[in-house]
């Protein structure tokens, strides 16, 4: 299990990094039609943010503040969006994911349908990623087995 | 006007070379780890400011210039601690600092 | 301007492999991860170059900036595992 590390200079640079990591993150996934990057990318660097509030405040804190339950809610919640948006692509009469047919819930035209629903399922990756890497390392830093196990 | 700021970043851009090849070969000559470490830690950190600033002069003033200026402010932040810690370390680990007429 | 980054690009690239020499035969675990560290941030400018001389500067940009990031992260999590192991 990965304690809180007993240096000032490295808690502090990461308390201060892991917003702006974040950010850079959600910048990642928003542009990603633009420039490289997009869903899956956003969302590992969104993970590797959690990796290093965790590698340096040690894993009590980090489970205080993201709870494991709640990284396993977010996983599911990316696939559900994932999964949701095809799926209503496919009740409205097109293919899976086929997202100009959103526009007759939407109320806007076929082209600005297609960039919403990419977006969205931009979102979905981007948690589902997210909460894998979280998960993860959760597992391989404490080894499988959970102080909340062993009660 | 953009003469004198190509010739700004050129000579920013040659500068932080010169710092790049310098912590290079402290990188390879140095004696012991702690040495080495230093000449990188230090030599790396201003070569990658030098080297950032002199691009986003030669950009302009434009949005790719204040993206390559928040590169140069993470990593003038960042190198020094990915440094310490590394260095924090090797003194937990054991390594032992070399001392003048041992063998290196 | 052009040819001068990619001399300067050469450059690098030819310090890189310099420093390659302390991560294949570096004695111990810490001078390579002291040498991968140093490797990496000689790569985030090469990526600008690249960059500037593919006319492609925005979106060479994202790429690098996340290099930084992950260099950063990379080392200080090595550190830390470096460190717990005894």
């Amino acid at each position: 299990m990965i304690i809180s590390s007993d240096d000032i200079i490295i808690k502090t640079i990461a308390r201060i990094f892991v917003p702006f990591i974040q950010l850079f993150a959600l910048y990642v996934i928003m542009h990603g039609h633009y420039s490289p990057g997009g869903g899956f990318q956003g969302g590992v660097i969104l993970g590797a943010s959690l990796v290093l509030l965790l590698i340096t405040h040690g894993y009590e804190e980090m489970r205080r503040r993201v709870p494991e339950g709640a990284v396993i809610l977010l996983g599911s919640l990316g696939l559900l969006i994932y999964s949701g948006i095809g799926l209503t692509c496919l009740l409205l009469g097109g293919n899976y994911l086929d997202y100009s047919q959103l526009s007759v819930i939407l109320h806007v035209d076929p082209a600005h349908a297609r960039a919403m629903g990419i977006l969205g399922i931009e979102l979905g990756v981007a948690f589902a990623v997210m909460a894998a890497v979280c998960s993860i390392f959760f597992d391989i830093s404490t080894g499988g087995i959970l102080p909340e196990d062993e009660k | 006007m953009t003469h004198i700021m190509i010739a700004l970043s050129i000579l920013c851009i040659l500068g932080g070379f010169f710092f790049f090849t310098t912590a290079t070969i402290g990188l390879l000559r140095f004696p012991d780890f702690f040495t080495r470490l230093h000449a990188t830690g230090k030599g790396d950190t201003l070569a990658v400011f030098l080297s950032l600033i002199g691009l986003a002069l030669y950009e302009g003033f434009s949005l790719s210039a204040l993206k390559i200026v928040i590169i140069a402010v993470f990593m003038f932040m960042a190198q020094p601690t990915a440094t310490h810690a590394i260095s924090r370390a090797g003194i937990r680990r054991g390594i032992k600092p070399w001392v003048k007429g041992e063998e290196k | 301007m052009n040819e001068f980054f990619v001399v300067v690009g050469l450059g690098l690239c030819l310090l890189v492999f310099l420093v390659l020499y302390r991560v294949i035969f570096g004695p111990g675990v810490f001078n390579r991860i002291a040498a991968v560290s140093a490797i990496g941030t000689k790569s985030l400018i090469i990526l600008l170059i690249f960059g500037y001389i593919y006319n492609r500067v925005e979106m060479f940009i994202d790429i690098s900036m996340v290099y930084a990031l992950l260099n950063f992260i990379g080392c200080i999590a090595a550190a830390k595992y470096l460190e717990m192991e005894r």
